[in-house]
């Protein structure tokens, strides 16, 4: 399975690159909303784990643009976003995620679990 | 004067010798001089009482006019008998007079006075409030301390004396001040994490083996590491409550559901203390309550944790939960250490840790209390608490039954 990492902070990205390339799982990284598009335009990953708060283009913004397109508006999402943004959450659950991380709540081994039971509804479909 | 008397009466003596008509006429002016002149003496002291009255007026009203707290005299019908330079600007255009309107008839062009009359209305129509203390805000970032006190009571006419304070300042230091502890809150958060993220990884072995001391480190690194993200969030929710923007996303639901997450979350701290937790209610479902559920489990969290650190290992907590009339009651009962009587009336406050609470728990934000009441209040509710010192406490709080109206979610 290929996924995209749409992180800004470089630290964060390393480790989620590291973690998921641990479990064998191909990853494509864009440091900023703008390359994420750009990157999912090109080569459409199976997965993006896209980062809200983002300088430049958004993660909501990023959502929205791949909910108007037709190609696009299936990959499935997992929003990684910090504690006390109920509101920002609530908001990105109705547009529609596949999943999502609290920063500072984050644990990995259960995020590795999310990511195989999306693989597993992606191969059945 | 004396001088004057004697001269008199030698006069006198002389008319005498002149003849009794002369006498009497003599003596008669005599009479209109000194009466005049006591009477021009009386002049005299009278004009001098006025200009030292004056004077001490002037000196008053200088006093007045160069306050920097804008001062209003209203009388009986709230009409507005004296106003100070600073009163005056800030209700509007400058050296408008005043005088004579009625204080909540005037209107502010830049400023919304709507908050101030409703401060001051009593609960008579027209009638002021007296001994009122309020802080209120007329918009355009203007903040007043309103205080209003009853003046020349002794006096058959009732008048009011009302003090404008400009508490802006303080209250923009007070927001800068928030805002920046909100600002460096959230940007602790990303670099917490990636310590938070790195150690995990650490831990799993994803970065290659690690022995069992360098393990054990990392553990206490990553323990570490997690209080200071507790802290970091407490601070963030302290902020928002004084930001104001602590919303309630209210709906009804059974407290006794909200209580018994918040047990299973921190199933594994009473296990580690080996605290015995028993949970009492009524076994048919208690009313409904309008609860933001999210900001419920955090001060019945909060609540529940105080209790397990400031109980000893072995110690027992139960929460009771009971219906009363209109309400639902909230217990939680701990055999723990107690608030010391004298820091009793801090306990509410932000960043305040009882003395013997430090010496158990050297860990601790002093934020719990402080957000759980804010919780409360924003909910309609109430929080109190009984404690003694090395017997326990026990934390109350109740909330008002959700109306059937409002049970349509």
């Amino acid at each position: 399975m290929r996924i995209l990492l749409i992180q800004e902070d470089k630290l964060l990205r390393e480790l989620l690159n590291q973690k998921l390339t641990n479990h064998s799982y191909r990853v494509d990284v864009a440091c900023n909303g703008e390359d994420g598009l750009r990157a999912v335009r090109l080569n459409a990953p199976d997965l993006i784990i896209l980062e809200m708060m983002m300088l430049g283009k958004n993660g909501f913004e990023i959502m929205q643009e791949l909910k108007e397109d037709e190609d696009l508006k299936n990959i499935p999402v997992i929003i990684v976003f910090n504690s006390g943004q109920s509101e920002e959450l609530n908001k990105a659950k109705k547009i529609g995620v596949a999943g999502w991380i609290l920063k500072t709540e984050l644990n990995l081994s259960e995020l590795i679990k999310e990511i195989k039971k999306i693989e597993e509804s992606l191969f059945k479909n | 004067m004396e001088e004057e008397l004697i001269k008199t009466k030698a006069e006198n003596e002389i008319s005498v010798e002149n003849g009794e008509n002369l006498i009497t006429t003599k003596w008669r002016d005599e009479e209109f001089r000194k009466i005049r002149l006591a009477f021009f003496n009386i002049l005299e002291d009278t004009e001098e009482a006025k200009k030292e009255a004056e004077k001490e007026k002037n000196k008053t009203l200088d006093i007045i006019n160069n306050l920097t707290d804008g001062i209003l005299v209203l009388d009986e019908d709230n009409k507005i008998e004296l106003f100070n330079p600073l009163a005056s600007s800030l209700f509007i255009k400058k050296d408008e007079n005043l005088i004579g309107q009625s204080i909540f008839k005037i209107n502010s062009d830049r400023l919304d006075l709507a908050p101030l009359h409703q401060a001051l209305k009593g609960s008579k129509k027209e009638k002021i409030k007296h001994f009122l203390r309020k802080e209120i805000n007329i918009g355009n970032k203007v903040f007043l301390q309103v205080s209003s006190v009853p003046f020349n009571e002794k006096n058959e006419k009732k008048e009011t004396l009302l003090i404008l304070h400009d508490i802006s300042k303080d209250k923009l230091i007070e927001s800068m001040k928030t805002e920046f502890v909100s600002i460096a809150a959230h940007q602790l958060r990303t670099p917490l994490s990636a310590i938070k993220w790195t150690i995990q990884m650490l831990l799993d072995g994803d970065i290659g083996a690690i022995t069992a001391e360098q393990k054990e480190l990392l553990q206490k690194t990553y323990e570490s590491n997690e209080r200071m993200i507790l802290l970091i969030n407490d601070l963030l929710n302290a902020t928002k409550i004084e930001e104001g923007d602590f919303s309630f996303n209210l709906k009804p639901l059974q407290l006794e559901e909200i209580i018994n997450i918040v047990i299973k979350n921190t199933k594994d701290f009473l296990d580690r203390k080996k605290i015995n937790l028993k949970f009492e209610k009524p076994t048919a479902p208690l009313s409904k309550v309008l609860i933001d559920k999210e900001k419920m489990e955090l001060a019945i969290q909060n609540l529940l944790e105080n209790a397990i650190k400031y109980t000893l290992s072995g110690g027992e907590i139960t929460i009771f939960l009971k219906e009363e009339v209109g309400q639902l009651v909230f217990k939680i009962q701990d055999n723990g250490v107690g608030i010391p009587k004298d820091q009793q009336d801090r306990i509410f406050t932000k960043f305040f840790r009882g003395s013997n609470a430090i010496r158990l728990e050297t860990e601790g934000s002093g934020l719990g209390l402080y957000t759980a009441k804010n919780i409360i209040i924003g909910h309609n509710g109430d929080i109190w608490f009984e404690s003694e010192e090395g017997k326990g406490t026990i934390f109350y709080f109740s909330l008002p039954i959700a109306k059937k109206e409002s049970l349509k979610d």
